[in-house]
């Protein structure tokens, strides 16, 4: 039956070329003991059409040679929970790898809005990327485990030799109601730390960047500002360096998950110390004349007048800072007091 | 095919599965070639296609548990299979499981 031939040479397209022939051999004599039977029942040949509907009954040549393919994946259900959890860190990693590359080279080189953008419109390729990378690799490992399983086992995850005991500890919620932070909460705080410290290395060069317009004004007048502000602004700069090691401290050690109280009332105590600096200074002079001989007269005045407001913004800001250290403090207590209570029941 | 068609269809296909297999040794127990091994499952209300036959006839003599032998029958080669020893010692555990597991279903219900 040439229909026949024909549809047994189109499977055989798609076979193994090593077990071509064995297969086609079989499925002849079984397809050929089948057809005798269908027309020994009719007692006549099958027409064209019931030759057809036959054949279309047993499936595709492409399905039917498949069928004899051991069952492939790109990646298989057993590396598909590993694959993705590479995935997930291979991607976090690399945004942060990625930011920092950034940050320092707009820092270093570049400082304009145009080298911020292209970094941004930069990170779609730079997912893709790492996404690829991951899935080919991935794909690799499936590849040479599924044609080699004796010398390339699957790196499945634990199942034999896992410890219950390691398992992290239950992920309640903290004694003031919040759920524990997410991975993807810390690893944003590092960015973005990293980020604003960039910013704020950038301020001396780049007066507007904190000022704004205000930089231009402040070019043009008059004043300038006083030492204390040098001061002022590295002890900021070493607090933003301090909360970002710290940071990433905790991400490295794994420890992101508690709420950081004692960061935060550590980092308000230290940040008593610049705002000390200025309630300290002597006379309370936060801007100066440039030029007191020439201008004393006309800006004198003005000038005692934007000390006494930075002085008094200072004092309440120190006050406000000195509120919530207490705040914080007070919080804790409870905290630790409800935790004490709660162990008590 | 709506939702509820394809979750049943889906379902009835993993329960199938291992049915087959079983019901396959267990019919091999005396020697076919495919298309009689087929006609002999479909007389006791089993029906498989083709495309699903054939090729689980391969993987189970390539995992040990039936033999085969090409073999000239009516003027035609044909390809014999038969459980092999390690076929009937498998094929009696899984037996074995199958009936607890149907015990249990009817237990349960």
């Amino acid at each position: 039956m040439e229909l026949l031939d024909r549809y047994l040479q189109a499977v055989k397209k798609h076979l193994p070329w090593e077990r071509q022939e064995d297969i086609i051999a079989e499925l002849r004599g079984n397809l050929e003991a089948q057809l005798e039977d269908k027309e020994s029942e009719l007692g006549r040949p099958l027409t064209q059409n019931e030759a057809e509907d036959w054949l279309r009954q047993i499936g595709a040549p492409i399905q039917v040679a498949a069928r004899y393919q051991p069952q492939q994946y790109l990646i298989g259900p057993s590396l598909y929970p590993v694959f993705w959890f590479v995935l997930r860190t291979a991607i976090l990693w690399v945004m942060i790898v990625y930011s920092i590359g950034v940050a320092v080279q707009i820092a270093v080189h570049t400082p304009n809005w145009s080298a911020v953008m292209e970094g941004v419109l930069r990170v779609p390729e730079v997912l893709l990327t790492t996404a690829a990378a991951v899935t080919l690799i991935f794909a690799v490992i499936e590849f040479l485990a599924a044609r080699h399983p004796g010398r390339w086992p699957l790196p499945v995850l634990p199942s034999a030799d896992w410890m219950p005991s390691a398992l992290p500890p239950v992920e309640v919620k903290t004694a003031c109601g919040k759920k524990p932070r997410h991975f993807a909460h810390a690893v944003a705080e590092v960015i973005f730390g990293f980020l604003a410290l960039i910013w704020l290395l950038l301020v001396p060069a780049h007066p507007y960047l904190l000022l704004g317009p205000g930089a231009a004004y402040l070019k043009a007048s008059p004043f300038q500002l006083a030492p204390v502000w040098v001061t002022f602004y590295w002890w900021v700069v070493a607090l933003n360096l301090l909360q970002l090691g710290w940071r990433m401290v905790d991400l490295l050690r794994g420890s992101w998950r508690k709420a950081p109280r004692g960061q935060h009332i550590a980092m308000s105590a230290i940040g008593l110390i610049p705002l000390g600096l200025l309630l300290l200074v002597q006379d309370h002079v936060y801007v100066l004349l440039k030029h007191p001989a020439l201008d004393q007269a006309q800006f004198g005045a003005a000038l005692t007048s934007i000390n006494q407001s930075i002085h008094w913004s200072a004092v309440a800001l120190a006050i406000l800072a000195i509120l919530h250290l207490i705040w914080e403090f007070g919080r804790m207590g409870m905290d630790a007091y409800r935790k004490r209570l709660a162990a008590m029941k | 095919m709506t939702i509820a068609e394809n979750i049943f269809e889906n379902l009835r296909l993993e329960l199938r599965r291992g049915c087959l297999t079983l019901a396959v040794l267990a019919q091999l127990r005396e020697e076919h070639y495919g298309y009689t091994l087929r006609k002999a499952l479909a007389e006791r209300g089993l029906e498989i296609d083709e495309s699903t036959l054939y090729p689980l006839l391969r993987r189970l003599e390539a995992q040990g548990l039936l033999t085969s032998e090409w073999r000239e029958e009516e003027k035609r080669n044909k390809r014999f299979y038969r459980l092999s020893g390690d076929g009937e010692g498998i094929f009696a555990q899984l037996l074995a499981e199958w009936r607890a597991i149907n015990a249990s279903i009817d237990n349960i219900l």
